[in-house]
């Protein structure tokens, strides 16, 4: 999650490096810091802001320069741990994302041979490496660096007396070579530099690049070239930016009609009645699957528990959703088992992790993700893309929806390949996802309604949420997505589990958002609203426009549009994610960058 | 001596032509803007040329490579966020000595580059009848005093026309230029720097032509056509009219009993008729249909665009990938014979013209019998239904029913 910029080229090192940064700044922002090559190598870092280190640097006129924005892992959030990290002559300058698991050891090693650590990061580590087996040849020092050092890194490189080049390498961590003209960059996203260049060469886990103004050399441990293709990106700086919302979050709430319609196109028709997706992973859903293991982390995780329920509604196969981290020390797995992870950034760590280990154990792995060429697009069987384009929001919303549906696709893929769908079933499947646009169309408009309810929690110590069935999970997400933008404790909970625990918290001032849909679940949620309502408790409850019995029983109701028979989650999503950003904006919580938290977590 | 030309800019009162194309890569007849900028630029003698590029930059480098085809040089230089002339031309600095910079929006003569080119910074003018949307250029002599952006009542009809022969020693003044008040590095603040400390020559120009609204394709087309000279490598068919000088590409037929007035272009492997008139400056791109019973007059159709059946189309740009359904007609004069106000990112704009079709972007498809009226700006991406009016300013990507 830390930011990695390194540029090479005939601008102005300062200028691009802190745009750069501040445009990698959802990344991780606890502290930042560049090196540029002036004459000497000159360093400058700071915690905070990026705009906190803008102020030290003095306009110069290096071209060669290398920056990144840090999210604390090892060691506190100081000054002296922020990035870029030296060498003891100050002549090399790293900058680190990831993790270098044996980095005590190496460290002791170092420090038995002189050299002096000014930081209590892992990171520095490479610096010294490098410096050490440094004979005048930058790429020879960082391969026998590189072979020493054991964990995650994607690590940028720059040397004072090798002024025109930098040196980067990835393993697990995201790494990307933007392709100019008389320029290059190296950027942990595309984001970083794409105001420059939309031209860009993916490189590969083990592989090295060394970057100058007219060259990229891309190679392996063994120095041997690796040839590269050039790809174009097709979007813009401008789909990147907040098209005039005032946080990128709520932008990309509203952008939910549009990508809930994205992530159906081409995948669905009408006039065939059937599901399509890439042949790779058609192959996967036809072989003889005999249990699914859905990994994620956070809200991808919770997309997971919906899918257990969407897939085994539709199928007889056994779904388990498991915690990517947890994933490696529970469970049964073999050949037949079929394990999707869901990663919206395709680089989170623990779920990269847990997508490795099943394919040790000869399981067959799917990928869902947002992003194109990202590691879990590389290393997986097959894979999905959401199509929800670039999510800036560090709260996951759009995606969160998109995730939801591919996992109803594939259950109905499914249930189609093992014929256990009828086609007036499937007909009305596909009939009502093709209105999903118009639902979350429908619940967007009526974000002052739920702006009022907002006004009832903002100053709540405590908020929970329930459900039942389906609507557990996205109790779970509701509650995620207040706690972590407006800082309120919430909680979600199957609301039959209240009475054998929680119930012991339940006062008159912790609010209770109930989810309530029009099904097998419905009479007993009404009796848990009523447990609820004697312990003093206020109910918001979330329900369908048509149900008139609702208001007899909470104190205030939410609706969402009737007649989304298939997955009413999606408008129901769209309800709690407007409910936590309102609650958030009234509590002038920094929305799009809560504090401690980053966009992707690419460290395990 | 370099050739810098810029070439970055969006263009945005090109809407709805740039929402899919930078502003340099709109084609007057046949060929985009910056190609007739570079053609006339080698025929004065300069071979090294230097694109400042940003918006949509893959497409200019696409269409020109590194300049082998027209036996020159190419270098890009990516501007990043567009900050400005002053900005785009500083861009530059490490890569030119003395160079020749021109904004590669608005096409220059061989022998005005020429005169440019000679020692000595060194700034094009031009006269214009309406001096209100430009710089206007006070001088002594024949030396430059002052450079004013956009005066409400200008005091001479000189401008500064965007073409200009630098030496080194400028780019000190456009590294200490500072932000105008709309926000941005201009170029004439960087001149007017350096005028009050050297000397800067005004040469007048003969040719020029700008183009800041998309129906100034129109006027910039027929000028060029005007020059045109007949060469047919393609395939006439018997009982075809041809009058005129025409100028048609390999691989286009142009079949039995069409009418063609020239001066008219068609490009390459074009289906041309049967039974349809072509009238004067008009341009037909490449892998175009012009079908039966269809007219076109004055009028601007690039790739892949279709004019299929019973169709009339006067005074219009059509984009890329259009097609037109049977029946569909434009409108391009109105009853009372008024001048055609259009209404472009939402302002109304008296486009001067009295006669003035439509200006449709990329991949619009029209229904049967839809109706177009007079100065009507239609997006890229764009339905009009069947019987459907359209009219004023069609957003990209919607759907008029």
């Amino acid at each position: 999650m830390c930011g990695i910029i390194g540029y090479v080229g005939f601008r102005d090192a300062r200028t691009v490096l802190l745009e750069s940064l501040k445009r990698l700044d959802y990344r991780g922002y606890d502290s930042a810091g560049v090196a540029i090559i002036d004459q000497t190598l000159k360093v400058y870092k700071e915690v905070g802001e990026i705009a906190r280190v803008e102020k030290q640097i003095p306009m110069m006129k290096g071209t060669t320069g290398i920056g990144h924005t840090r999210w604390a892992t090892h060691g506190a959030v100081t000054k002296e741990n922020a990035h870029p990290h030296l060498s003891c002559d100050k002549k090399i300058a790293i900058i680190h994302n990831g993790i270098i698991e044996n980095f005590t050891k190496l460290k002791e090693e170092l420090l038995k041979k002189g050299h002096t650590f000014l930081s209590q990061t892992d990171s520095e580590v490479i610096a010294h490496l490098i410096d050490d087996a440094y004979k005048g040849n930058l790429e020879d020092a960082v391969i026998s660096a590189v072979k020493k050092i054991q964990g995650s890194y994607a690590i940028v490189v720059v040397c004072e007396d090798e002024p025109e080049k930098i040196i980067g390498v990835r393993k697990e961590s995201p790494l990307v070579i933007g392709v100019g003209d008389s320029e290059n960059f190296l950027g942990s996203d595309i984001t970083a530099f794409l105001k420059y260049t939309k031209r860009v060469k993916f490189l590969n886990d083990g592989e090295l690049v060394t970057i100058t103004k007219d060259t990229i050399t891309v190679f392996n441990i063994n120095k041997k070239v690796i040839p590269k293709k050039e790809e174009l990106i097709t979007w813009d700086v401008k789909d990147a930016e907040k098209s005039g919302f005032p946080h990128f979050m709520l932008k990309e709430i509203y952008d939910q009609p549009d990508s809930v319609h994205q992530v159906l196109r081409g995948r669905l028709s009408e006039i065939e009645e059937t599901v399509t997706f890439p042949e790779q992973v058609e192959r996967l859903l036809t072989g003889d699957v005999t249990q699914i293991h859905i990994v994620a982390c956070g809200t991808s995780f919770y997309a997971g528990l919906v899918g257990k329920y969407l897939i085994e509604q539709l199928t007889n196969i056994p779904v388990f959703t498991e915690l990517a981290s947890e994933y490696r020390y529970f469970g049964t797995r073999n050949e037949t088992s079929l394990v999707i992870a869901i990663t919206q950034s395709g680089e989170t760590a623990d779920t990269l992790a847990a997508l490795r280990e099943a394919q040790t154990s000869g399981c067959k792995t799917l990928v869902i993700t947002n992003v194109i060429g990202s590691t879990a697009t590389r290393i997986s069987d097959g894979y999905i893309l959401q199509q929800s384009g670039p999510e800036i929001g560090v709260a996951a919303t759009k995606t969160f929806t998109s995730q939801l549906i591919v996992l109803l696709l594939i259950a109905l893929k499914i249930a189609i390949l093992q014929k256990k769908i009828g086609s007036d079933e499937l007909y009305n499947a596909i009939f009502d996802l093709k209105e999903l646009p118009r639902y979350a169309r429908e619940v967007l408009e009526r974000s002052d309604d739920i702006l009022a309810i907002a006004n009832q929690l903002k100053n709540a110590q405590s908020v929970f949420f329930v459900g039942r069935g389906i609507n557990f999970p996205l109790s779970l997400e509701g509650a995620l997505k207040l706690k972590e933008i407006s800082y309120i404790h919430a909680e979600g909970f199957a609301a039959g589990e209240l009475k054998h625990g929680p119930f012991a918290l339940l006062t008159k001032d912790t609010p209770v958002v109930a989810i309530v849909t029009q099904d097998t679940t419905y009479d007993k949620m009404l009796a848990n609203i009523g447990e609820i309502k004697a312990r003093g408790s206020t109910v918001i409850a979330i329900a369908e426009d048509n149900d008139t019995e609702i208001e007899k029983h909470a104190d205030y109701v939410l609706r969402f549009p009737t007649g989304s028979q298939v997955l009413p989650c999606i408008p129901i999503t769209i309800v709690l994610q407007l409910l936590a950003y309102h609650v958030a904006n009234l509590r002038k919580c920094p929305i799009d960058k809560p504090r401690n938290l980053a966009k992707s977590v690419t460290v395990e | 001596m370099k050739c810098v030309i810029l070439a970055a800019g969006e263009g945005k009162r090109m809407h709805p032509l740039t929402y899919t194309r930078p502003k340099v890569m709109l084609p007057i007849a046949g060929k985009p803007i910056l190609e007739w900028n570079l053609r006339n630029a080698r025929a004065a003698g300069l071979k090294d040329f230097i694109f400042v590029v940003s918006y949509k930059s893959e497409m200019v480098r696409e269409y020109f490579g590194n300049g082998k085809k027209w036996n020159i040089k190419i270098t890009y230089v990516n501007q990043g966020e567009p900050m400005g002339t002053a900005h785009a031309i500083g861009m530059v600095e490490s890569f030119v000595n003395d160079c020749l910079v021109m904004c590669g929006d608005t096409i220059f003569g061989t022998n005005d580059i020429k005169k440019i080119k000679r020692k000595g910074n060194k700034i094009g003018l031009i006269k214009v009848e309406n001096a209100l949307e430009y710089g206007i250029v006070e001088l002594i002599g024949k030396y430059v005093v002052k450079i004013y952006e956009k005066m409400d009542r200008p005091f001479t009809n000189v401008i500064n026309a965007g073409i200009y022969h630098f030496n080194k020693d400028m780019f000190s003044y456009i590294r200490n230029t500072e932000k105008s008040a709309r926000g941005e590095y201009e170029i004439t603040d960087s001149i007017n720097l350096f005028a009050s400390k050297e000397k800067m020559e005004g040469v007048f120009l003969k040719d020029w032509r700008d183009v800041v609204y998309p129906w100034h394709l129109l006027d910039a087309n027929e000028e060029l056509l005007k020059k045109l000279k007949t060469k047919i490598q393609g395939t006439v068919e018997k009982n075809v009219t041809i009058k005129g000088p025409i100028l048609v590409g390999k691989g286009t037929v142009i079949r039995s009993g069409s009418y063609i007035e020239g001066p008219v272009i068609i490009g390459d492997n074009s289906n041309i008729g049967p039974h349809c008139f072509l009238r004067p400056y008009t341009t037909i791109g490449n892998h175009c249909h012009i079908g039966n019973a269809c007219e076109v007059k004055n009028s601007i159709v690039m790739d892949h665009s279709n004019v299929p059946h019973l169709n009339y189309v006067g005074d219009s740009v059509i984009g890329e990938h259009c097609n037109l359904g049977a029946g569909t007609t434009v409108a391009n004069l109105r009853l009372d014979k008024n001048n055609i106000v259009v209404t472009l990112n939402g302002k109304k704009i008296d486009s001067k013209r009295r006669k003035l079709g439509t200006i449709i972007g990329d991949n619009v498809q029209t229904g049967i019998n839809s109706t177009i009226n007079v100065g009507t700006m239609i997006g890229n991406n764009v339905f009009i239904g069947l019987g459907a009016l359209a009219k004023e300013e069609i957003r990209p990507d919607s759907k008029i029913l």
